[in-house]
């Protein structure tokens, strides 16, 4: 109320406006709050406002698996591309050297079939490899789309904490008490965060565990 | 294909688009790169001196890619060196923005390293014009 006054210091009112128009602003305001609470609005703001953080959170859990399965993907691309340049390379050398061998006259001729089976396979080697990793090269750059949505999930975040923020206020304009009520349905879905809540487990050990102190 | 030791400095906030830049001019054949998470840690790291190229998000916290640029072309020790733009911003006042503040290039996500490496290309080329 007081910035939305200050935006209009170019109208300067005589005390006695001021005060009627604060008078004013103060009754619609009562008013506000008694048709929020009667029509159970006060309710509706307050459960928005305890699920949002828990959007935030969804979402920040989206952002951080993409990330992890993004990570993976380039750690073995990255462990994959130099394997390929490695057989490359290696079937290469030996094709040159048993071209370089079969020049020479005087070996058989069952030698030489063997020999040019090699070559063939070792042409083959070469060519797979090299298509192998133009495929990686790609796996790697469709990485990219972390990046993308990791940008829009942070600007949403954003936007949600925003939100969250102006809607609490209002609840602490208008509501006196706000009981947080915990979810204790059975559909809670994978657990973003499992550290930061004792009634959750964060592993198989975990599991196994309480498993065992119930007889099972 | 320029020198193929100069010293690359990959920027952007996201690790995986770091890596992806990395892996991408070492197949381009510059394997001599080093990384900053934003542009105040590019900028220091530029200022120490050794770097031949950057190549930058503009979206980042602490500095953005757009300040880090302005700063670069502000210092006369490190003023001409060259700057790729590589980022989600795909409005046109952004990309005339990095124009005028001095951008060498621009490539707007997601790319293909076919635009990469034509981009590079481009920048070269016209250095080695400007040079001769």
């Amino acid at each position: 109320m007081r910035t939305k006054a200050s935006m209009h210091t170019e109208v300067i009112p005589t005390m006695t406006s001021q005060d009627e128009m604060l008078n004013r602003i103060g009754h619609v305001t009562r008013a506000l709050h008694d048709s929020l609470r009667g029509l159970g609005l006060d309710k509706m703001l307050e459960q928005v406002a305890q699920e949002i953080p828990d959007a935030r959170d969804r979402l920040n859990y989206v952002a951080r698996m993409t990330e992890q399965a993004a990570e993976r993907v380039l750690n073995a691309t990255d462990e994959a591309t130099p394997l390929q340049t490695d057989l490359a390379t290696g079937a290469a050398s030996l094709k040159t050297r048993w071209e370089t061998t079969l020049t020479n006259p005087s070996l058989k001729s069952e030698y030489n079939l063997l020999a040019n089976e090699t070559i063939e396979f070792l042409t083959l080697t070469e060519k797979n490899t090299a298509a192998t990793k133009a495929l990686l090269m790609d796996i790697m750059m469709a990485q990219d789309f972390q990046d993308l949505t990791g940008q829009v999930i942070k600007k949403i975040t954003s936007l949600a904490q925003d939100l969250e923020k102006q809607l609490v206020q209002v609840l602490v304009d208008f509501s006196p008490v706000a009981n947080k009520k915990e979810d204790d349905s059975l559909l809670n879905g994978p657990q973003i965060d499992p550290n930061s809540k004792i009634d959750v487990v964060s592993n198989q050990e975990q599991v196994d565990d309480l498993l065992d102190s119930l007889g099972f | 294909m320029a020198n193929p030791n100069m010293k690359f400095l990959v920027v952007d906030d996201f690790s995986t688009m770091r890596r992806i830049v990395r892996n991408l001019l070492k197949e381009l054949g510059y394997s001599n790169v080093d990384e900053a998470e934003d542009g105040a840690i590019a900028l220091s790291k530029l200022k120490a001196g050794g770097f031949d190229f950057v190549v930058s998000d503009w979206n980042m916290p602490n500095m953005d890619g757009l300040t880090m640029l302005q700063n670069i072309r502000s210092d006369p020790s490190i003023a001409s060196l060259p700057v790729l733009m590589v980022t989600a911003e795909a409005k046109k006042e952004n990309i005339i923005a990095a124009a005028s503040a001095g951008a060498n290039g621009y490539i707007v996500k997601p790319f293909t390293a076919a635009t990469l490496d034509e981009k590079l290309a481009k920048i070269f080329e016209k250095l080695e014009k400007a040079g001769a």
